[in-house]
């Protein structure tokens, strides 16, 4: 069963179309990501699944309820969890305090010691949120979505400001939770986080869905071919080597551009060269990534990537 | 039961959060009240007297509830929502309704607090006896308490920052507590004058709780105002629950 379906959503404010006819489907106990630069319209998506904002046109169901009724969003509230964007927490609020009275809303015993230590906060109960840095109040809103063991999480650029050790334990317990078999919706606009976390990825821009994939398919189908780069004394892509794929010369530099898997493309250009006691003065390889698939896509960079 | 959990432990935060961690929060709540009693007494009478001090003690707890209503919780609501607090407890099972409720709750604890300061200073220092009924006093602040906070709520509904809030908040609470027989007795004004102030809820309120705290006089005596004063927390009421957002 889906735990999400989204069909063809839009949300307009004024006459700018922030969602242009969105449409997705994420499956239980998947990681699905949207991925796409500042203003693409990740966030509005996320906002219409989680009841913040009111949709234009289409429908959105989560968990089979309608976050845009009232009485459906709230029997769907104790079934989500969710971190926003900007930190959204009172200043003189102390962790504990927070994760009591997050405790209190969702009717649970409070967890407290469990939640401190799984977002790496230990020793810091008593931490005031105007004396923690932005990444730990990133990973103490984290907490406070997890606390209730929600059934599907969403996650608005949950790393943007957080340092490497912060992003290090969101992924290993985003990780956690697919294990335990959660639903997690979350955006981002780092490239590396949206490959290695997401099942799913739909690259958004300018309000539309513009390709949907598994991160490996994205890479096979937009990334473009691996290519090796040599250069070598006494060196030509004769005979077998010219079946790896397409030879250019440009500035006494070999590439090939190669439809096959680079490594062994990488390690048959070696042998022949040996074989033709070529000098090599430089060897070099690249293998496609979702950031070419990314550019190959949108037809642009996505800015600052992870 | 779990919603009385909810509001018990939201209410405790908001006093932790907003009262005990806010040393500015406590000089304005709980000494300037007391620094206007005193001074107010020693203006208008020469030395303690307890005719001046008898009408001041009413009248500060009587502004007192004014700007709980107005700052405590019209202006509040507009920071939570510019602070992107109540984006976030709109996310959670807490019923608005709740919320609110838990926000009024810690006013009116914090108003018990100011008006038991004022009134132990007022009678220790000044003689000042609250010979009315304890339960007709309770009925009076209770309706006061919902006039203004209902008031109070459409500023917070119709501000779009924190800063307009507050504008509005001062620009009605400072001049009100001057012309609604808080600190200075209408009777002082021009005939025309007190009569049309005494149809501001501010002075409908302060004048009947006046009468009934340190007047000894029955609630029904001010039934006019008392129906007024209803009359006005449901129209209050009415214009927040619809331009009220909470996101």
């Amino acid at each position: 069963m889906d735990a999400i379906v989204v069909e063809r959503l839009v949300k307009r404010y004024g006459n700018v179309e922030a969602v242009a006819g969105v449409s997705f489907t994420v499956p239980r106990g998947t990681i699905f990501g949207l991925l796409g630069r500042n203003g693409a319209g990740k966030t509005t998506t996320l906002e219409c699944c989680i009841g913040l904002s009111k949709l234009t046109s289409g429908s959105i169901r989560v968990l089979g309820l309608d976050p845009g009724d009232k009485a459906q969003l709230a029997r769907l509230r104790p079934r989500i969890g969710v971190q926003l964007q900007a930190t959204s927490l009172p200043d003189k609020a102390a962790v504990g305090e927070l994760l009591e009275l997050y405790a209190a809303y969702y009717d649970i015993a409070p967890r407290t010691e469990e939640m401190i230590r799984r977002v790496g906060l230990e020793g810091k109960a008593d931490r005031q949120i105007a004396q923690m840095s932005g990444g730990e109040q990133q990973r103490l809103a984290l907490a406070l979505a997890l606390q209730h063991d929600p059934e599907v999480l969403f996650l608005d650029e949950p790393t943007a400001g957080m340092d490497a050790f912060g992003r290090r334990i969101l992924w290993a317990e985003v990780e956690a939770l697919r294990a335990a078999g959660k639903t997690i919706v979350l955006t981002t606009h780092y490239i590396e986080e949206a490959e290695r976390l997401c099942d799913r990825i739909c690259v958004v821009q300018r309000g539309k869905i513009v390709a949907s994939d598994t991160p490996a398919n994205l890479v096979t189908q937009y990334g473009g071919a691996a290519r090796v780069c040599i250069s070598a004394e006494g060196f030509a892509p004769d005979g077998a080597l010219g079946s790896l794929g397409t030879w250019t010369r440009t500035n006494g530099e070999w590439l090939l551009v190669t439809p096959g898997e680079p490594g062994l493309a990488l390690a048959e250009v070696v042998t022949q060269a040996n074989a033709m006691q070529a000098r090599i003065t430089s060897l070099d390889m690249h293998r496609p990534e979702l950031e070419d698939a990314f550019i190959a896509i949108t037809g642009e960079k996505i800015g600052e990537s992870g | 039961m779990k919603l009385l959990r909810m509001f018990l432990v939201q209410t405790q935060m908001h006093f932790r959060w907003y009262f005990l961690r806010d040393g500015e929060m406590m000089f304005w709540t709980l000494a300037m009240p007391v620094f206007f009693l005193v001074l107010f007494s020693f203006a208008f009478a020469n030395g303690p007297s307890s005719s001046a001090s008898s009408f001041l003690v009413p009248g500060i707890i009587g502004a007192q509830v004014l700007s709980s209503g107005f700052w405590g919780v019209g202006v509040m609501l507009a920071t939570f929502r510019e602070k992107h607090l109540l984006r976030r407890v709109y996310l959670t099972p807490i019923p608005p309704w709740v919320f609110f409720a838990s926000l009024v709750a810690y006013r009116m604890v914090l108003l018990a607090v100011q008006a038991s300061i004022l009134v132990a200073v007022g009678a220790f220092v000044f003689h000042v006896r609250i010979t009315g009924n304890p339960l007709a006093i309770f009925a009076i602040l209770a309706l006061g308490t919902a006039t203004f906070v209902s008031l109070g709520t459409i500023i917070g509904a119709l501000a779009r920052t924190t800063e307009s809030a507050n504008n509005i908040a001062s620009i009605l609470t400072v001049p009100l507590a001057f012309v609604s027989d808080a600190y200075i007795p209408i009777d002082r004004f021009p005939h025309a004058v007190s009569a049309a102030l005494r149809l501001l809820p501010s002075t409908q309120f302060i004048d009947t709780f006046r009468g009934v705290s340190v007047g000894g006089e029955a609630l029904t005596h001010y039934a006019v105002w008392m129906l007024a004063l209803v009359t006005w927390t449901v129209a209050g009421t009415l214009i927040s629950a619809r331009t009220f957002r909470w996101v």
